[in-house]
Parts: structure tokens; C-alpha cells; sequence
């Protein structure tokens, strides 16, 4: 593209890469900086050089071991059950008779609204009404149907699985509207033929279209891991550390670390931790670009 | 002929039950809180008297605008979200058409993958180093550190997002209207940014929204001075005085979450095609 040059294309780059490199690539050298130093939060100046020795220390360290496998689950139960509830739905509405209808458009507004809504907010609604054990909606559907009433966030068998439903409920609606977009654009045609070999739904929908979406799955779930792995905002207004520290995922602790603790170093590397994992699940998702767009 | 048309019916309505029941399921749990919010605040009430149409006041709305502080927040909230948005039109639109102008493949190549590799990032690798970064350097507990904090989170999504909608613009019309004598900014105001507007639209309101919602940062490096509704909220919960009055802090809520609910499903068009282009490609 000889015409680049009257584009001035480093022009409109510039200011972004400037404050990108303020806000993001500062802050990450510094946070890497930290976690090889030994810090107290009331004493900045303070300073020692302490090598690997944060990291090491972490290995060892019970609480931070169970803070990888609680966050390992939350995100694994998560990323299914976002991804098998969207799919089940998108493949009800992209459905001859639905898909593109008004109908359609009035579900898909309101399925946004656990996505939309305030995720502190919910936090707080959730661990007030919904899974209260004494008052809460759950409890009291389940007392409709004569079942034992669940322990909800109070038990420390129960509310990992709990906070993972409710942050699964709010992650829904990423793979429901990106499946859906992908499912409704699969031809007529296609589907009829199979039809007509006589093809049932399930077969189509399994060995048809979701082959056809597969690389929309692949992204969305990489996206919904990734966004599982780093939540804070609701599993701190909902249930907190848990039970037992039963919810303690990385970013809880990482901040009851640095700020309540008070340990600095300590509370970096284990940011650092996490850094590292979602480098590979960044480098995953890169490749599946690539790899989509090549089919393209 | 008959039979069959009625097993299409039937199908049909077990799709719509299906859909409905999730529709139910989304909703619920925000009308649980709005009724709640009407009860009278100190009781902690069973899901049939929330749910029983009686006894409604605006009472609590009173106190938790009041005790809550509420407008002191909200003021902070707007602010923040505005600059986001502000952010995502000055910023990373221009950042996003630069780069797919870009005569260099290389170069292409490496400013989309390091936009890539910090979108995933967990926001607590920011927020911590942060903290102490504007500790030394002033900026703790003030908005403009907020907002700088949010900018590091929007940008690498908002500048993939643009990407990928200022890639369908063509570049042929682009180098007619510099043959014609456009400069590269004016190119870029009247002839591409038009055509992108439905993207622009949607990244407007994602930014607006997914900052009005952030609490991490705020929890992190908002001090006193800049707390956002969602740590007002926090706060509020906690605070000894009002720790009982559960009607109280459902009005809290539902002030802070109905607003955007309603804002997003008046325009979930733009939602929608902004998450779908979002997730897939850039």
C-alpha cells in the first residue's frame, strides 16, 4: 500500500500508544518490579532485594495452593456452564419460527441484563435474597418442591459451587448472543437437506451446525475463562473469602495480601502468578485467530 | 396434514416455554430486589411478602439517598463513566483506524498482538502496582487516577473492537478523498468515522457501562474523594448503622443497577453487535 504515507497512520496511533504505555505497560514492569522485593504497604521506602524468593515462598504456602485450585474450579465450572447454557439456548432461538422475529429481538434484550447489571450489586442481591438460606428465593423453591433446603453461601461444602453458579449466570449472555449470531447465519438449506435424509434435530444440531460454530466456541470460550479467572467484583460482594476461605480465588487473595495484609511483594507475585496463566490462555486464543482467519 | 400442523404448534410453544423460563430466570432476581426495596427496611421478609402486592413505600428510596450519600456518588460514577467514553472516541477510535492503515504488516501484526495479550489481563496485575505507583506520585484517591486506571482497562478491548469495524471500510474510498484533497484527519472525520458509526455507537455505550459497573479499581485506588456508586454501595452495606435495614440497602441497589438496566435494554441493538464483534474478530 504505497498510499500509507497520506494516511499519516502513526498520527492517530500515537496518543494511544503513549497512554497504553502509561497505564498498562508501566504499571506491569512496576508489579514485576515488586514482586522480587521484599515491601510492607505502611513502609514504601523500605525496600529489599529479595530474587525469586516471593515466588517460592508462595509454593509452600497452603493458603495460596488452595487459593489456585478454588480459582481453577470457579473458572472451570464457570466457562461450562456459561458455554453449555448459552449454547442450549441459541440453539432453542436460532430455531425456524423464532430466530429473527420480534420475539427473537424481546428475548434477546432482556437475556443482556445479567450481563449489564452491576456486578457488586448483584453480589449483595444474591447473598441477601436469592441464596439466604432462611428466607432466600432458592431455598424457598425448593421447599415448594419438598426438598431439603441447600446451605447456600454459609456452607463451606456448598458456596464455591453457589458463587460459580452466580457468576456462571452472568456470564451467560457473552455466549448465548455470539452463538446465536453464528447459528442464525447458518443457511436454511443446509439444514433442510439434512432433513430430508432424515436427519434428526439433534443430530443436526450436533453433527451440523455446531461443527459450523466451532471456532465461535473456541473464542468465546477463551473469553469466558479468562474473564472467570480474573472476577473480583462479584465473588468479593458475594460471598467474600467463603466459609473456610472456600471462595478465595487469586484476585481475593492478591488484595487481602497487598492491602490487608500489608505484603506487597508477596501480594505482586501472586498477581504475577496469574499474569503467567493467562499469558498462555492469550497466546491460545491468538493462535485460534489466526487459525479462523485462515479458513477464511 | 392437520396433525402435523398442530405437532409445528406445539413444538413451537415448548420453544417459546423454553425461552420464557429463561427470560424469568434473567429477570427475577432484579424484580426480587425492586419489590424488596418497597417493603418497609428493618425486616428481613420470606419471598411471598416480598412478592405480595401491599404495604408499598417509598421510604427507603428517602433514606438510602440521604444516609447513603447517594448523590455524592453518583456524581463520581457519571464522571468516571463519561471520561471512559470520552476515552474510546478520542483515543482509541483514532488508535483502532490508525493501525488497520498501517503500511506495515510487522508493525500491524505486533500492535494487535500486544493489544490481544493486555486484554485478558486480570485488572488486579494493574490495580496493585497502581496503588503504589500513585501513592508516590499523587494521584491516589483522586478521579484522574481512576479514570487513568479505567483507561487501561478499556483500551486494549475498545481499540480490538474498532479494529475490527474499521476493517470493513474500504481503503479505495479513502484514497479518492485524498486525491481529492482531503487531509489524512479530515479523511478520517467525514469519510471513514461515518462509516463506522453503528461500531462507534456500540463501543460508546459498552465503555460507558462496563465503567459505571467497575468496582476493583475504584475498591483499590479511589481513597475517599473519588468512590464510585459500586463502592458506595459496598460501604453502605458495611457501615454498622445501617447493617439491618435490608430494605434500605435494596433501594441502594436497585438506584444503582435499574438505571443501567433500562439504558441497556433501550439500546441492546448496539450491545449486542458490539459483544458479537467483540468476541470473534478483530
Amino acid at each position: 500500500m504505497a498510499s500509507q504515507r497520506f494516511f499519516r497512520p502513526w498520527g492517530f496511533i500515537l496518543p494511544g500508544i503513549v497512554l497504553g504505555i502509561i497505564t498498562l505497560v508501566v504499571p506491569i514492569v512496576m508489579g514485576f518490579r515488586y514482586s522480587l522485593h521484599r515491601i510492607r504497604l505502611y513502609r514504601l521506602s523500605d525496600q529489599v532485594f529479595v530474587g525469586f524468593q516471593n515466588y517460592m515462598r508462595l509454593f509452600d504456602d497452603p493458603l495460596f495452593m488452595m487459593s489456585v485450585r478454588v480459582t481453577f474450579w470457579f473458572t472451570i465450572g464457570c466457562t461450562i456452564l456459561a458455554v453449555v447454557f448459552g449454547l442450549a439456548i441459541s440453539a432453542v432461538m436460532s430455531t425456524r419460527g423464532i430466530r429473527g422475529t420480534g420475539a427473537a429481538r424481546f428475548y434477546m434484550a432482556f437475556y443482556l441484563v445479567p450481563f449489564v447489571a452491576t456486578q457488586v450489586v448483584v453480589g449483595m442481591l444474591g447473598r441477601l435474597y436469592i441464596w439466604e438460606p432462611e428466607y432466600g428465593m432458592i431455598n424457598w423453591i425448593i421447599g415448594l418442591v419438598g426438598m431439603d433446603p441447600v446451605g447456600g453461601l454459609i456452607s463451606a461444602d456448598t458456596a464455591l459451587m453457589v458463587t460459580t453458579i452466580t457468576n456462571s449466570w452472568r456470564l451467560v449472555p457473552l455466549a448465548l448472543l455470539v452463538f446465536y449470531a453464528a447459528l442464525a447465519t447458518i443457511p436454511d438449506a443446509i439444514v433442510e437437506s439434512a432433513e430430508v435424509d432424515g436427519a434428526s434435530a439433534l443430530t443436526i444440531f450436533f453433527r451440523i451446525k455446531l461443527p459450523m460454530i466451532r471456532f465461535h466456541i473456541s473464542f468465546v470460550t477463551l473469553i469466558i475463562l479468562t474473564s472467570a479467572f480474573r472476577e473480583f467484583d462479584l465473588v468479593y460482594a458475594l460471598s467474600g473469602l467463603g466459609p473456610g476461605r472456600s471462595t478465595n480465588v487469586m484476585s481475593l487473595l492478591v488484595y487481602h495480601m497487598g492491602l490487608s495484609t500489608a505484603n506487597i511483594g508477596l501480594a505482586n507475585a501472586i498477581s504475577f502468578i496469574m499474569f503467567g496463566m493467562v499469558a498462555v490462555l492469550a497466546v491460545v486464543y491468538i493462535k485460534a485467530a489466526k487459525l479462523s482467519e485462515m479458513r477464511e | 396434514m392437520n396433525t402435523h400442523k398442530l405437532r409445528r404448534a406445539r413444538s413451537l410453544a415448548a420453544r417459546h416455554v423454553v425461552l420464557s423460563i429463561w427470560l424469568l430466570i434473567c429477570i427475577i432476581p432484579l424484580v426480587t430486589l425492586v419489590l424488596a426495596s418497597l417493603k418497609p427496611a428493618g425486616l428481613f421478609m420470606t419471598i411471598p411478602e416480598i412478592f405480595s402486592f401491599s404495604g408499598f413505600s417509598l421510604e427507603n428510596y428517602g433514606r438510602a439517598w440521604r444516609q447513603g450519600n447517594f448523590p455524592f456518588f453518583l456524581r463520581n460514577s457519571l464522571i468516571i463513566a463519561t471520561a471512559s467514553l470520552a476515552v474510546v472516541l478520542v483515543v482509541c477510535t483514532p488508535m483502532a483506524y490508525g493501525i488497520t492503515r498501517l503500511g506495515s504488516a510487522k508493525m500491524r501484526n505486533f500492535l494487535v498482538f500486544s493489544i490481544l495479550s493486555t486484554r485478558f489481563l486480570p485488572y488486579v496485575v494493574l490495580a496493585l502496582p497502581m496503588y503504589l505507583i500513585f501513592r508516590v506520585v499523587g494521584l491516589s484517591g483522586t478521579l484522574f487516577g481512576l479514570i487513568l486506571a479505567h483507561l487501561a482497562m478499556q483500551l486494549p478491548f475498545m481499540v480490538w473492537l474498532m479494529l475490527g469495524f474499521f476493517s470493513g471500510v474500504p481503503v479505495e474510498v479513502e484514497e479518492s478523498a485524498i486525491i481529492d484533497g482531503c487531509t489524512p484527519f479530515q479523511t478520517f472525520m467525514l469519510i471513514s468515522l461515518p462509516m463506522v458509526l453503528p461500531g462507534l455507537n456500540a463501543a460508546a455505550i459498552l465503555a460507558f457501562i462496563i465503567s459505571y459497573n467497575e468496582f476493583l479499581f475504584a475498591f483499590f485506588l479511589a481513597g475517599y474523594d473519588a468512590q464510585p456508586l459500586t463502592v458506595g454501595i459496598a460501604r453502605f452495606v458495611g457501615g454498622g448503622e445501617t447493617a439491618a435495614q435490608y430494605g434500605v440497602i435494596a433501594a441502594y441497589g436497585s438506584m444503582i443497577i435499574i438505571p443501567i438496566v433500562i439504558f441497556a435494554l433501550v439500546v441492546n441493538r448496539y450491545i449486542v453487535s458490539g459483544m458479537t464483534q467483540g468476541a470473534v474478530k478483530g
